[in-house]
């Protein structure tokens, strides 16, 4: 009875592997891998948005040589946990490129799951450097590092000649490597940070750390983390009377912290991706954008759609759709694309990716600083 | 001075989390107290709180109502109405019909019922962060005005002298009411209660009702001070004010209000004089030598084996 039990199975798979192998043949399948729900799904549906435009347009124009793209979206939440058991799910669907994760403690463990498999892995936002220090060779990305936001965040805050600087991040991968590089640079520059110190994400109570950084008479803050959080910090010391001026990376610059904060996000300072849709080159992109009712100008939705144009890019420069050959021509030429030229180096860096100052208003919009 | 005026302000951030903790924290002891199990569904009854006072504070801001006591008043109300129906149908539904079974039964039960209403509000209400309007801002301070102020906002006074009103009005009702006596006799024991003639399962669904509407208050409360509300927002609570409830004594109602008091100051002093890292660490540290060294909490009694 066993071995009988055993043979139908092997015949299930048998016949799931050999349908999953004709559909890969007639198409080319591309994972979207972020949060769809969850503390920080307002960045997925920047990553969505522009993958699914990409797609959209490049089958529209013939697919790639000839093949259409398909897109399988699935949801991490943000969580490493859920991240290695969706990267699982694609791989077991026969899917050869993704383009995410989102959060870099997410695309950490899924990208040694990509790695093994040889599946080609571009993120549009990750920007721990770690990601791509262990020397894979299908992991990409289309976002700079948080080793070249951090600096400018620095040197931005130790222009403004502070007196004391207030370090806040949320202890995950991103915020702590981020306050890491910021904490350094300022380190470099003669200025005295106060305090350097971690909160836990989910956190509601911020009281005491606000008293604190009250007591240390603070000037400057940096959090190093996401929206949610800061959005509570700014709003809980508008209350407490602190007066500082708050800075943080692009996992803060979204509307949702004017949502949260209210009127104390006004004036917040923010290192972003330069304004891609502001470029005159994107501008019939962005119309495109316009016309289905989504807004490009998040950080991560062009770069979520640069994403997917490299793997048709590259797919088509190396003739064929094996990802070890694709990663090849990546590394071997440049592109054309709406966040520039882009060009990789051994590790899958862009050689050059810049970040810009902006301050953020308490309508949700945000002016370029310098 | 200075140093003086610093603590008193953590002394006040502790206070005002901790009056707090305490007010979800009765919902976990009573319901311990009365048939023995933990009620882990209570954080959500908490969180579903504070999302029907958002819900009602803005559906009266589009009607126009501006009057704030009013607002507060109705929002209360709603969550209150809400909430305890809330637990009174979680009481129906999962832990009535597995009542007297094996002890792991209703627990997981009540898990159950926790994943069950946080993912009902994760699609009812989607899953990002809602701000709470500022509708209590201002407060008094202290000290000189160049150098550290210590200052109590309007809202920690607010939530200071709501708890105590809840308290007082709990153990008046526990001490002194026909039903508050019924609850003290089935907690003390089910079974002879009911010979005695008292109706153990309108007692029993009373105190998912009264430990469900202090949730409520303790959710509107706690949603306007921290600024807002997330599916996620009962998960922490209910596990301080599990902490706090075991802390001090489960099924003691005094030990519970001190355990919550306990625990906030703890947290502030720690992120105050440590660093906020290790807040979590000083106050589950604090329940483990506690229950090491008093294992039925700070006003717990010690149970008497029944032969």
């Amino acid at each position: 009875m066993r071995t009988s039990v055993k043979k139908l199975a092997a015949a299930v798979g048998a016949s799931v592997a050999v349908m999953a192998a004709g559909q890969v043949a007639a198409e080319i399948k591309i994972g979207i891998a972020g949060p769809m729900t969850g503390p920080v799904a307002q960045y997925g549906d920047m990553q969505f948005s522009g993958a699914r435009m990409a797609i959209e347009q490049i089958n529209a124009n013939g697919g790639v040589d000839g093949e259409m793209l398909e897109a399988v979206e699935v949801d991490d939440v943000c969580d490493p946990k859920q991240a290695v058991t969706v990267a699982n799910r694609l791989v077991n669907e026969g899917v050869q490129y993704v383009v995410g994760h989102l959060c870099s403690s997410s695309t950490q463990p899924a990208s040694d799951i990509y790695e093994d498999e040889g599946v080609l892995m571009i993120t549009p936002a990750s920007t721990s450097p770690d990601i791509t220090e262990r020397g894979y060779e299908l992991v990409f990305r289309t976002i700079g590092l948080d080793s070249m936001q951090g600096p400018v965040a620095g040197q931005h805050i130790a222009s403004l000649n502070p007196e004391r600087v207030a370090i806040v991040h949320d202890k995950q991968q991103y915020g702590e490597g981020i306050a890491t590089a910021v904490r350094d640079t300022l380190q470099a520059a003669g200025v005295e940070i106060a305090m350097f110190e971690g909160i836990t994400a989910g956190d509601k109570d911020f009281s005491s750390l606000i008293t604190k950084m009250k007591q240390a008479d603070v000037d400057y803050v940096y959090y190093g983390g996401y929206h949610p959080e800061l959005g509570l910090i700014l709003r809980q010391a508008r209350q407490a009377d602190l007066d500082a001026v708050f800075m943080g990376p692009e996992g803060v610059g979204n509307k949702d912290i004017n949502t949260i904060a209210g009127d104390a996000a006004e004036g917040l300072l923010v290192t972003l991706p330069p304004s891609f849709d502001q470029k005159e080159e994107n501008q019939a992109l962005v119309q495109a954008f316009n016309d289905k009712g989504e807004d490009p100008s998040g950080p991560f939705v062009l770069t979520s759609y640069t994403a997917v144009q490299l793997i048709a890019d590259g797919i088509a420069q190396a003739g064929s759709d094996d990802p070890m050959e694709v990663a090849a021509a990546l590394r071997a030429n440049s592109f054309n694309t709406p966040i520039g030229t882009v060009q990789y180096d051994d590790k899958g860096d862009m050689r050059s990716f810049e970040f810009v100052v902006y301050e953020w208003h308490s309508d949700g919009s945000k002016t370029p600083v310098n | 001075m200075q140093d003086l005026l610093y603590f008193l302000q953590q002394l006040i951030n502790g206070l005002t989390i901790g009056s707090a903790y305490a007010l979800i924290a009765i919902g976990y002891t009573m319901v311990y107290g009365i048939i023995g199990m933990i009620n882990f569904a209570h954080g959500e009854i908490y969180m579903i709180g504070a999302y029907t006072a958002l819900i009602t504070i803005t559906g009266l801001a589009s009607l126009g109502v501006a009057w704030l006591p009013l607002i507060l008043i109705v929002a209360l109300i709603c969550a209150v109405l809400v909430s305890s129906s809330m637990g009174w149908a979680v009481e129906r539904v999962a832990y009535r019909p597995v009542r007297g079974r094996h002890r792991l039964i209703p627990l997981i039960s009540a898990i159950g019922m926790s994943i069950f209403l946080q993912n009902y509000v994760h699609l009812a209400q989607g899953s990002r962060n809602i701000g709470f309007p500022a509708l209590i801002q201002g407060g008094f301070q202290f000290g000189d005005p160049d150098s550290f102020q210590t200052s109590i906002s309007y809202m920690q006074i607010t939530i200071f002298i709501t708890t105590l009103i809840c308290m007082t009005a709990l153990s008046l009702f526990i001490s002194r009411s026909r039903i508050g006596r019924a609850c003290r006799a089935v907690s003390q024991d089910l079974g002879m209660a009911n010979l005695l003639g008292i109706d153990t399962n309108r007692i029993i669904s009373a105190t998912f009702i009264i430990g469900a509407s202090l949730a409520a208050v303790a959710g509107l409360l706690l949603g306007m001070y921290y600024g807002s509300v997330d599916p996620l927002f009962g998960f922490i609570a209910g596990l301080k004010a599990f902490t706090a409830a075991v802390l001090g004594g489960i099924g003691s109602i005094p030990g519970a209000m001190l355990g919550g008091l306990i625990l906030g100051v703890s947290e502030s002093m720690t992120s105050g004089y440590l660093s906020g890292e290790y807040k979590d660490v000083v106050s589950f540290g604090l329940l483990i030598l506690i229950l090491l060294f008093k294992p039925t909490g700070l006003l717990g009694k010690p149970e008497v084996e029944k032969i």
